[in-house]
């Protein structure tokens, strides 16, 4: 009691974040009763009927549902993979570059992109991979096919298309991370390796990755918490009824069938689903990382 | 500075005195919602200040901005609606939700004569099962006879420069078409500015993917129903695309893909690519609706390319398909526009109010000032003639210029009155017969005369005589939504397929494969289709 009253001030400080908090991260949470009920735009009245869990039911009845899991899986995968990968490599490229000019021009071009509107993206990515593109068009110049590529139109390529435009989008902005964790590791180390005979690649592998470690495992388990969030808006622009059973994420398919219906309902389960998936990824990322004996961040 | 307060305090203290003494009187903001995005209206616009002084009446307007079934949700849940309610294309969730009041009661003869006599003839087609009325149509109540100078609608388009390339040769069935485009890519490749043509764009994307699934009831005859076949006769209904009547259209596709007039890139287009597409010239020709690529040809002017301009054409079946010889009937008669428009919501607390000021709006004096503006600024008058210069004219679809000068928010959901006055002048400038011929540009007054025509519309029959059931695609699909949602997709994703076949065997086996994939779903929109228009039969 008398502590509290010593932190009267600290605690009155903190009171907006916590309101903050209640209001938009828990109160919302007061609409997932209607994942138990039969919210029907099209056929609307306050109070709509309990249905137990037949949105559920209808939800799990429907293959295209299941595939948007697994496109939610499977593309959150390789954004994890490669956009991990490519921002690392960038930022050990850049943190051994010497020239503080062009690392400096190189960083800028490189986080540039993440400021573009997706849509902005989706439209330059269109052309880019379209039959007469540029891709297409260095592909058949190289000789690498001699037929132009249905980059758009093939279910199969989806995902890899949304890596590759992940990549240039974020690779600039997620090695800033990377690159101000390295900035930090003692330079003593460089030295003291560079002595006992590390040339620069023994340097990278036993001096920098080590130091970007607790990093790389806490920035891990945050993006293993955001698995199920594989995204929207590149997948809901880019996809087309040609690919959509490559395309559709579980928040394309709440878009398409939840919100755009009026059927609330199903929209809310699907996401109560997602969150529970999400929240048991974390803990389980976050157990994993305890066991390795490596920082948690819970 | 505290003085200064005082007395800032002691004039709000008077104002909102003064408003109360004239409580009775009172002037009232109205507050309304438009289910399409918009311009708002200046502070000191024309028509609105009209409105004000003789009504008493303010607009307080809230535009869409951003996702209409969204929107609607949000404010359905919240129970947050303005007073004047236009839920646009998804209307019937207000209606279903209760959102707004039955007007029926408030119209009389004796007491709204013009609304009263607006909606009399078709008062049973409007009326929901209960018979109760909750929204005036915007659009599609004509009086005395309708005018139609050019196709709105549906139909096959042409670039103008192709025909005249033919030498103006009268296209009246598919294969003429596709032979003709076929020929004029032969012979030009690419156009002046070497940019490779393109025969035949399809716009697949979202609900316009009607370019995609649409065209075959009209090369067997039939005016616009959507997605089913209807016989006038018997008024029996059946989904049309799954049927062998449809097989060949796309067959005929399927021929123009593998010759390089379709390019696989149309089935993965987006619609603003398409109008880009339009607006560059590229593309000969493609089916849609006049009104979905009103801005490429708008660009397509403004770029003085009007020769790239499209001409509308109503294609039918060659006689060889095997379906007889084939009347067009691209042309329908005026629909109501059901269900769309301006509701009172169950909020309001005038609905008195509202319903008077669309008795009096609706009036001869308001309309001309509603749709032609003030007289002797917005048009003048010639021997009984209602007209406009040139510049009056320009000035209309200056959207700045609207902001100021006309009610566009409130007159385009409010009812009104369309087709001719009883002197003979159009209810809309832009029907008007010297309006549209002065304003036409030379290409098309030439292109025109080449072909001994007065107008666009005369490559067409007249319209025909709406049927009972009004246009079926405005049948609502609600309470089959799930199916309907995948009656759609599986077109959506098989449609590209077949068209893109490579080998006569591969199109059958896809045409086989589609037809059994979709007879569940298209078994149940059959039965739903059918019984509403029965339903709207038997009124």
């Amino acid at each position: 009691m008398k502590t509290i009253w010593e932190q009267k001030w600290l605690m009155l400080m903190s009171v907006p974040m916590l309101l903050y908090v209640l209001l938009f991260n828990y109160y919302p949470m007061w609409g997932w009763r209607y994942a138990f009920q039969n919210l029907d735009l099209n056929n609307f009245k306050q109070g709509a009927d309990w249905v137990g869990l037949e949105n559920f039911q209808w939800l799990f009845g429907r293959d295209d549902f299941l595939m948007s899991i697994r496109n939610t899986l499977a593309m959150s995968v390789i954004n994890l993979v490669f956009g991990t990968l490519s921002s690392i490599l960038l930022a050990i490229l850049l943190n051994e570059v010497r020239t503080r000019a062009f690392k400096r021009t190189v960083q800028t071009v490189t986080y540039l992109p993440h400021f573009l509107s997706m849509v902005i993206v989706v439209g330059m990515a269109q052309n880019m991979f379209s039959s007469n593109g540029v891709v297409n068009s260095l592909l058949l110049s190289l000789g690498i096919v001699d037929q132009p590529v249905f980059w758009l139109g093939e279910g199969k390529y989806f995902w890899w298309l949304v890596g590759i435009i992940n990549v240039w989008k974020e690779v600039g902005w997620n090695s800033i991370i990377y690159i101000s964790t390295m900035t930090s590791i003692d330079p003593t180390l460089y030295e003291a390796a560079a002595i006992d005979g590390a040339g620069r690649f023994k340097r990278i592998l036993h001096v920098t990755l080590p130091g970007i470690k607790s990093t790389f495992v806490v920035l891990l388990i945050m993006n293993i918490g955001h698995l199920m969030e594989a995204g929207f808006e590149l997948q809901y622009l880019l996809g087309n009824p040609q690919v959509y059973d490559n395309s559709r994420t579980i928040d394309v398919f709440v878009m398409e069938y939840g919100v755009s219906n009026g059927k609330f309902g199903r929209a809310i389960a699907a996401g109560m689903f997602k969150s529970c998936v999400a929240i048991v990824l974390l803990f389980a990322a976050n157990f994993i990382a305890k066991k390795l004996d490596e920082d948690t961040l819970i | 500075m505290r003085k200064l307060f005082a007395a800032l305090l002691a004039v709000v203290m008077l104002f909102s005195m003064v408003s109360i003494a004239v409580a009775e009187e009172e002037p009232i903001t109205v507050t309304v919602f438009r289910g399409d995005p918009g311009d708002q209206p200046t502070s000191d616009n024309k028509i609105y200040k009209l409105i004000e002084e003789e009504f008493g009446i303010k607009f307080e307007i809230e535009f869409l901005a951003g996702d209409l079934d969204e929107t609607l949700g949000t404010k359905l849940i919240g129970e947050d609606y303005p007073d004047l309610f236009d839920g646009g294309n998804s209307a019937e969730k207000l209606i279903n939700a209760g959102a707004l009041i039955d007007l029926l009661p408030y119209i009389t003869e004796e007491g709204t004569p013009n609304l009263y006599n607006h909606i009399k003839d078709i008062k049973d087609d409007l009326v929901d099962e209960e018979g109760k009325l909750y929204i005036i149509p915007n659009y599609g109540i004509n009086y005395n006879a309708q005018i139609q100078n050019y196709c709105n609608g549906p139909a096959f388009f042409i670039q103008k420069q192709v025909l005249a390339w033919d030498n103006y040769p009268q296209i009246k069935t598919l294969d003429q078409y596709f032979d003709l485009i076929e020929r004029f890519v032969a012979a030009n490749p690419t156009d002046k500015n070497g940019a490779a043509y393109e025969g035949f764009a399809i716009l697949c994307e979202g609900w316009r993917h009607f370019c995609l699934i649409n065209p075959v009831q009209h090369l067997m005859g039939q005016v616009n129903e959507g997605e089913v076949f209807i016989d006038r006769e018997t008024a029996a209904v059946e989904t049309f695309i799954n049927k062998d009547y449809a097989k060949p259209y796309y067959k005929k596709l399927n021929e123009m893909f593998n010759k390089g007039l379709i390019s696989r890139d149309t089935f993965v287009m987006n619609y603003d690519q398409y109008i880009a597409k339009l607006s560059s010239g590229t593309v000969v020709g493609m089916f849609d609706q006049t009104w979905d690529f009103g801005s490429a040809t708008a660009a397509l002017e403004t770029a003085n390319m009007y020769e790239n301009t499209f001409i509308a054409l109503p294609l039918v079946y060659d006689e060889h398909y095997g379906f007889g010889v084939i009347e067009e009937q691209y042309l329908n008669g005026a629909v109501p526009n059901k269900d769309r428009g301006f509701g009172i919501s169950v909020n309001c607390e005038y609905p008195e109010r509202m319903i008077n000021l669309f008795e009096n709006l609706l009036s001869d004096r308001w309309q001309i000032i509603l749709q032609w503006g003030i007289e002797g600024e917005d048009y003048y008058v010639e021997n009984g003639r209602m007209l406009m210069t040139e510049e009056q004219y320009k000035n209309r679809q200056d959207a700045t210029w609207k902001m100021a000068n006309m009610a566009t928010a409130i007159w385009e959901s409010a009812p009104k009155k369309q087709g001719t006055m009883d002197d003979g002048n159009a209810w809309d400038p832009a029907n008007q017969g010297e309006i549209y011929f002065n304003l036409m540009n030379e290409y098309d007054k030439q292109f025109l005369a080449a072909y001994n025509y007065q107008k666009p519309a005369d490559f067409f029959n007249a319209p025909c005589e709406i049927a009972p059931w009004g246009e079926a695609w405005q049948i609502d699909k609600s309470p089959i939504q799930d199916d309907y949602d995948d009656f759609l997709l599986i077109q959506d994703q098989w449609l590209p397929k077949i068209i893109m076949s490579a080998t006569e065997e591969e199109f059958n086996a896809n045409w086989d494969a589609f037809v059994a994939e979709i007879a569940p779903s298209a078994a149940v929109h059959d039965a739903h289709m059918q019984a509403e228009v029965l339903k709207l039969v038997n009124k």
